[in-house]
């Protein structure tokens, strides 16, 4: 695969914002702004789908990721907002030797993943014997065949619907255990997030938990006896 | 002689740094597939390093978000390249990113539900103050 032209200028230009957007969500001291250059990241890199050929997914990363997932965060950082931090009263990193440490580690990682791509990419160019013209012009012919679009400066990608149809026969189950995975997910963090009273007036508390809470919190004993 | 040398060098130089230097321009203006990974290694390192230092568990929640991000980025750069060259399944890449997603979604709801149960309990989010199963 070789992007060429404005195709080029738009991968660099969205892969440094990506990169750029992740150091600053794990540099940033504010976790809403942590949140908010993870979702400039995430976008990016939907971009860099689009550039890739994978339209589908890149949606399915706007929607699920910056409208659902991201969303759900700021919220919990709502939830349980600390001060402090914000303030520039608390320290933001772990202790410096911890830092040092897995900076350390990060870095060998860095040089082993990409003497492991180069090495790695070598290996795949020498096998891969089609000269790029020949790919390039597969990949012309492939796209003649597809549908123009109303503009008739473009044309329709079937992307979404390869997606569809290859999710379909060849991983109907993985889709049924996913759909399994959410409802397993949804239940949990319900009850996860319920509180102790919440707990108490579904009956659902440790009896001897549920004497000790008491002694502290006299409340709770007129919401404990529940007949059905 | 030296009238002789000094341009042959001059020349040979300037042929082999030209030619390097319009490899470069190639490679840099013609992004393929190691581009791909090499932005998806930086992505998930720079993930590593905010699970590693931060202490903010919120925070350290966004870097695996990261992490799975730049495996998408892989999985999605070998797919677009299966398609053009291999004969594999092309969209397969594809259909794993998929399920990446789902499993980051349930992933993010029933962390952040235990950041709330947590926080109800502890009062905290930094990680080096939550040791309750350390004694």
């Amino acid at each position: 695969m070789r992007l060429s032209g404005y195709e080029a200028l738009f991968f660099w230009i969205f892969a440094l914002a990506a990169i750029f957007a992740g150091l600053l969500t794990v540099m940033a001291r504010n976790a809403v702004h942590s949140a908010l250059f993870l979702i400039s990241s995430l976008v990016s890199v939907a971009a860099l789908f689009v550039l890739a050929g994978a339209e589908f997914i890149a949606g399915v990363q706007i929607l699920v990721y910056v409208g659902g997932v991201m969303v759900l965060f700021l919220f919990v950082i709502m939830l349980v907002n600390v001060g402090a931090e914000e303030k520039g009263r608390d320290e933001i990193f772990n202790k410096q030797k911890q830092v040092a440490a897995s900076l350390i580690f990060c870095f060998l990682l860095v040089a082993g993943v990409l003497y492991a791509v180069s090495e790695g990419y070598k290996g795949m160019q020498a096998r891969n014997t089609t000269p790029p013209e020949q790919i390039a012009a597969q990949q012309a012919q492939r796209d003649r065949s597809l549908a123009v679009g109303a503009t008739r400066t473009s044309r329709i990608t079937d992307d979404t619907e390869q997606v569809g149809s290859s999710l379909y026969r060849y991983a109907a189950l993985p889709f049924e255990i996913a759909s399994v995975l959410l409802l397993v997910a949804i239940i949990g963090s319900v009850m996860l997030a319920r509180t102790l009273k919440q707990e108490v007036s579904a009956d659902d508390v440790d009896p001897e938990t549920l004497q000790e809470e008491k002694a502290l919190d006299p409340e709770l004993a007129q919401l404990e006896p529940r007949s059905e | 002689m030296l009238n002789f040398f000094i341009p042959t060098l001059a020349f040979l130089f300037q042929q082999a740094s030209g030619s390097r230097l319009s490899q470069t321009w190639d490679a840099a203006t013609h992004p393929d597939l190691a581009k791909f990974l090499v932005i998806g290694a930086l992505l998930f390192i720079i993930g590593v390093a905010g699970v590693l230092t931060r202490r903010n568990i919120i925070v350290i929640f966004m870097s695996i978000e990261l992490i799975l991000n730049a495996a998408n980025l892989n999985f999605i750069a070998f797919s677009r390249y299966l398609q053009e060259t291999g004969n594999a399944n092309a969209v397969a890449g594809q259909i794993f990113t998929v399920f990446v997603i789902v499993v980051a979604a349930a992933e993010a709801a029933i962390g952040l539900g235990i950041v709330i149960a947590l926080y109800r309990n502890k009062e905290t989010i930094w990680v080096d103050e939550i040791d309750l199963l350390k004694w």
